[in-house]
């Protein structure tokens, strides 16, 4: 508690200015902090530093070369710059490489995802850098029956988030890097399919790709608006009890416009307590939505034990006067209400409310008591 | 969590999810983490990454004991051996927190005379794990200050599941690990909304808030809230309503449950609602149950309506609706408003907010959460009594809710039903990561029925050679209330002499098989243990068959 270095306020500067940080921090982490952009692409804040990238190199006084700033430690005394003529040059030749192994196509790359390299290329106006366009080397897996996770090497830069999201975080290690050279991949040990791998099927490589070249299948099967013309709703997860939060990302016109759920997206890491993580629920499992079984319309038994659909009246007039002849007749405890723990609190309070304070019975249960 | 609420004062994790990270001693018993709660999961991959220990006690290899310091592998059923053995161990070894249990604790003398007679020795005969291992998880559990006790349905879904409960939280109270961050106790929610609903009230002993109907104090507060008389006797249990439905039970209302999918023992269930009155089911799809309804109200999916779920660590988030229902379906809590209406409640409710606000402002701990203040800060965690309160990230700090918390001894009792001649396995019944439930969800989509697809039961490979059947052979499960159909896969998960079933399969339900029985205090029935027998069938075996994400031990010389 009283060792000096502790208490000593450890600082470094940063573009010009003095600023405080603690141990542990990179430069990286130090410059979000304060406010100062760098760009990164094979950064994710819940892996551990790859360094692979050199989107992130910034210039360190007395270095020879520049540095990456997700993999440096900050240490007192440091002088930094973020911004200079030498970073800005380096940065723009090695996003003008990047353009020329990435498709140009806008268009289908939004329609895979949120392009990240794309919108870098944009911002640092590297596309008269490319040296046109060049196509991969690296090999695909068309044959990969798995229903929801597709990868187009073309649209690859093996910044290796993906291999290191599903060691580090999901630690299934079903993903790997492959081959050599120039025909490096991603792909799984032997080549298989992902159904047959150690893959859960998350979906985590899809959400930290920075350049929509692990992509989700059914969007792209199903002709997805891009991006910026779906609507993001934030809400929690019907699953289990983890409450991830997750985003409904929804056409607004599908369904006649009574809008449809075409993706579900998870928020940014360290914003919520699922740390921008899903599982194969989570993220793919939707359908059941919109799906040609669900209920639409109040049914009633007739008298030939078949069920017929009927009016909203009718079922709940019905409905009411079912449970109060059954009260009548047999009393308020011959009563049940079952309700659940996969609906609302409010729901629930409500089916208590009703059990209680309306029927007059206590008989008022859902299957998660344990 | 009738265990837990004695025990300390609340039925809820102590602990939030994102202590998990840094916890130095995880201790994960009756819980298949990485499917049933596979995000959480992942913050226990990365706690052990980070080089925490992690023991890892279940009848069945999971993929989280694939990675644990130590698998305590138990005989079904002898939780209670085990964890009395560790207290044992605690106790005999002089590491348990002095000073803890004289401030906080209550009836440590008795436990410590309790579990006198569980040696490790004794309980390696029982229980099968190799008293060498207990006294390891003994002492590397007490020893570690930011330890913490992960458990779900393994724990509580067995007639002696509050005793097992009573004997986790007896190691949590003699070691003092509770009321810090990453120490603690924590039942893992098996659905969105478990803790939501205690909390709300849907409970035959409870009132929203945990206040009891049978307290006078409570039930006045509520009949001025309300206006009416209300009964002060309890309901009936979930499992005692089930077993009287047809004869006591006349009349059902059931919303957002397929209850002949999931509730033990169905066929009886089943002969009792064709004896029902009137049966009024409320689903999105029509379920199983529906069979049997007389007026079936369809109702909104979560992401066409407004209100809030609570989670596991008891934080409360906002359900938004994105999109509409389709035809005519409603939200579930506009339809219980109008029948209120119809059948003589005049409620005078418009929205979600509303009914939260209703709900909150007779319960001190969620006073201070409204729709608007989650909409502004995100999800919260109670206990939150003013619209100031930050919310609540570990529970116990400083004083245990409860005042002291209270130790009980408990002794151990055998499973209702053991193998014996005629029915020689062992059955568990469980979860998987790609299905959910009674799996009216997750069988519509495509992708996760291509993962699984059909039944199965995980057999090893002894058992099944001595009774001929091959892996991929169909079989037949049978016990003493009934019999599926499914596919045998040779697994080195389950222990020899046991067998394992997921529930998720409408045409294969595990719950034909399960036992009704139920635990004494809670009436949970025990889903994890009965005894049953397995034959071939002559069938062709499946050759595409992939069950799930673990089976790398399926060595097909067995």
């Amino acid at each position: 508690m009283n060792d000096p270095n502790r208490s000593r306020v450890l600082t470094l500067t940063l573009d010009g200015l003095e600023v405080p940080f603690s141990e542990g921090e990179t430069l990286l982490d130090v410059a979000k902090r304060v406010g100062v952009t760098i760009p990164t692409l094979c950064h994710d804040p819940r892996l551990e530093p790859a360094g692979v990238c050199r989107t992130c190199l910034v210039e360190v006084e007395g270095w020879r070369r520049l540095a990456p700033s997700c993999a440096t430690q900050a240490t007192a005394g440091m002088r930094v710059t973020t911004d200079s003529a030498r970073v800005e040059r380096h940065r723009k030749g090695l996003l003008g490489l990047y353009a020329t192994d990435h498709p140009g196509d806008r268009a289908a790359a939004e329609r895979r995802g949120p392009d990240e390299l794309l919108a870098m290329i944009d911002r640092y106006g590297a596309r008269d850098e490319a040296l046109g366009a060049l196509s991969s080397l690296r090999a695909g897996r068309p044959k990969d029956a798995n229903p929801y996770i597709d990868f187009d090497p073309e649209a690859c830069i093996l910044c290796e988030r993906c291999v290191r999201y599903c060691d580090e975080v999901e630690a299934v290690s079903a993903i790997t890097l492959a081959g050599r050279g120039a025909r490096t991949t991603i792909s799984t040990a032997d080549g298989i399919g992902l159904l047959d791998s150690s893959c859960e099927l998350c979906g985590g490589c899809v959400d930290t790709c920075p350049t929509g070249a692990m992509a989700e299948k059914l969007p792209l099967t199903r002709g997805l608006r891009a991006e910026r013309e779906l609507a993001k709703v934030r809400t929690t997860c019907n699953f289990c009890g983890v409450g991830c939060q997750l985003d409904l990302n929804v056409d607004p016109g599908g369904r006649d416009g009574r809008g449809q759920v075409v993706k579900v997206t998870s928020p940014a890491p360290g914003t919520t307590t699922n740390d921008g993580n899903l599982c194969v629920k989570g993220r793919f499992a939707y359908d059941f939505l919109h799906h040609a079984d669900r209920l639409t319309a109040p049914l009633v038994r007739g008298a030939d034990g078949q069920l017929y659909p009927t009016t909203w009246d009718d079922a709940l007039s019905r409905a009411a006067q079912g449970l109060l002849g059954v009260k009548e007749r047999h009393g308020a405890d011959a009563l049940g209400f079952v309700s659940s723990s996969r609906c609302t609190v409010e729901e629930n309070y409500l089916v208590q409310k009703l059990a209680r304070a309306v029927f007059g019975t206590n008989n008022v249960h859902q299957c998660a008591a344990t | 969590m009738a265990g837990l609420v004695t025990t300390f004062g609340a039925g809820a994790m102590t602990n939030s999810i994102g202590e998990i990270r840094e916890a130095d001693c995880l201790f994960v018993i009756g819980s298949n983490t990485t499917e049933a709660h596979p995000i959480i999961a992942m913050e226990m991959k990365r706690a052990v990454r980070r080089g925490a220990t992690l023991i890892v006690a279940d009848p069945r290899a999971i993929w989280l004991s694939s990675i644990a310091t130590r698998h305590l592998q138990l005989r079904p059923g002898t939780d209670v051996w085990l964890l009395n053995a560790m207290a044992h161990v605690i106790v005999t070894e002089g590491l348990w927190d002095r000073a803890f249990v004289e401030t906080h604790v209550e009836g440590f003398e008795d436990v410590a005379a309790a579990v006198a007679a569980y040696t490790p020795e004794e309980a390696e005969r029982v229980t099968g794990v190799a008293a060498e291992d207990i006294r390891w998880a003994a002492r590397t559990y007490a020893q570690t200050p930011k330890a913490g006790i992960y458990y779900t349905l393994g724990i509580t879904e067995h007639s002696h599941g509050t005793d097992n409960v009573y004997a986790l939280a007896n190691l949590v109270l003699m070691t003092g690990h509770l009321g810090r961050a990453s120490a603690g106790m924590n039942p893992l929610r098996g659905q969105n909304n478990v803790q939501g609903a205690n909390d709300a009230g849907a409970s035959p002993i409870f009132l929203p808030g945990y206040q009891r109907v049978d307290d006078p104090e409570a039930r006045a507060r509520y009949e001025r809230a309300w206006g009416v008389p209300l009964s002060p006797t309890p309901g009936m249990n979930l499992n005692v309503m089930m077993k009287r439905v047809g004869s006591d039970i006349r009349g059902l209302f059931v919303m957002g449950e397929d209850i002949v999918m999931s509730e033990p023992n169905v066929a009886r269930l089943e002969e009792g609602l064709n004896r029902v009155e009137f049966l009024v089911v409320q689903d999105i799809f029509l379920n199983e149950t529906a069979r049997f309804a007389d007026v079936i109200l369809p109702a909104a999916a979560f992401a066409e309506k407004d209100g809030t779920f609570t989670n596991s660590e008891r934080r409360v988030q906002l359900v938004r609706k994105a999109v509409e229902p389709p035809g005519e379906a409603r939200a579930d809590w506009e339809i219980l408003v109008e029948l209120a209406r119809r059948s003589g409640g005049a409620w005078a409710l418009s929205s979600a907010a509303e009914v939260y606000d209703e709900m909150a402002k007779d319960v001190p701990r969620f006073a201070g959460l409204s729709h608007a203040r989650l909409a502004r800060e995100g999800g919260l965690q109670w206990p939150c009594p003013t619209p100031t309160h930050p919310g609540t990230r570990f529970l116990h700090e400083g004083r245990i809710l409860r005042g002291k918390g209270l130790m009980v001894p408990v002794a151990y009792r055998q499973s209702l039903e053991l193998a014996d001649e005629l029915y020689p396995l062992v059955l568990s019944t469980g979860r998987t990561l790609y299905h959910y439930n009674a799996a009216t969800q997750t069988r519509r989509e495509s992708g996760l029925a291509a993962k699984q697809q059909e039944a199965w039961v995980e057999l090893h490979p002894a058992d099944a050679k001595r009774r001929g059947i091959g892996d991929g052979d169909q079989v037949e499960v049978r016990t003493r209330r009934g019999a599926v159909t499914v596919r045998a896969v040779w697994s080195r998960q389950v222990r020899r002499g046991a067998i394992w079933m997921p529930f998720h399969f409408a045409e294969a339900r595990a719950n034909l098989l399960t036992n009704d029985a139920g635990d004494p205090v809670t009436q949970t029935a025990e889903y994890k243990v009965c005894a049953a027998d397995v034959r071939r069938l002559d069938a062709p075996p499946s050759p595409s068959f992939l069950p799930g994400s673990f089976y790398r031990d399926r060595d097909p010389e067995g």
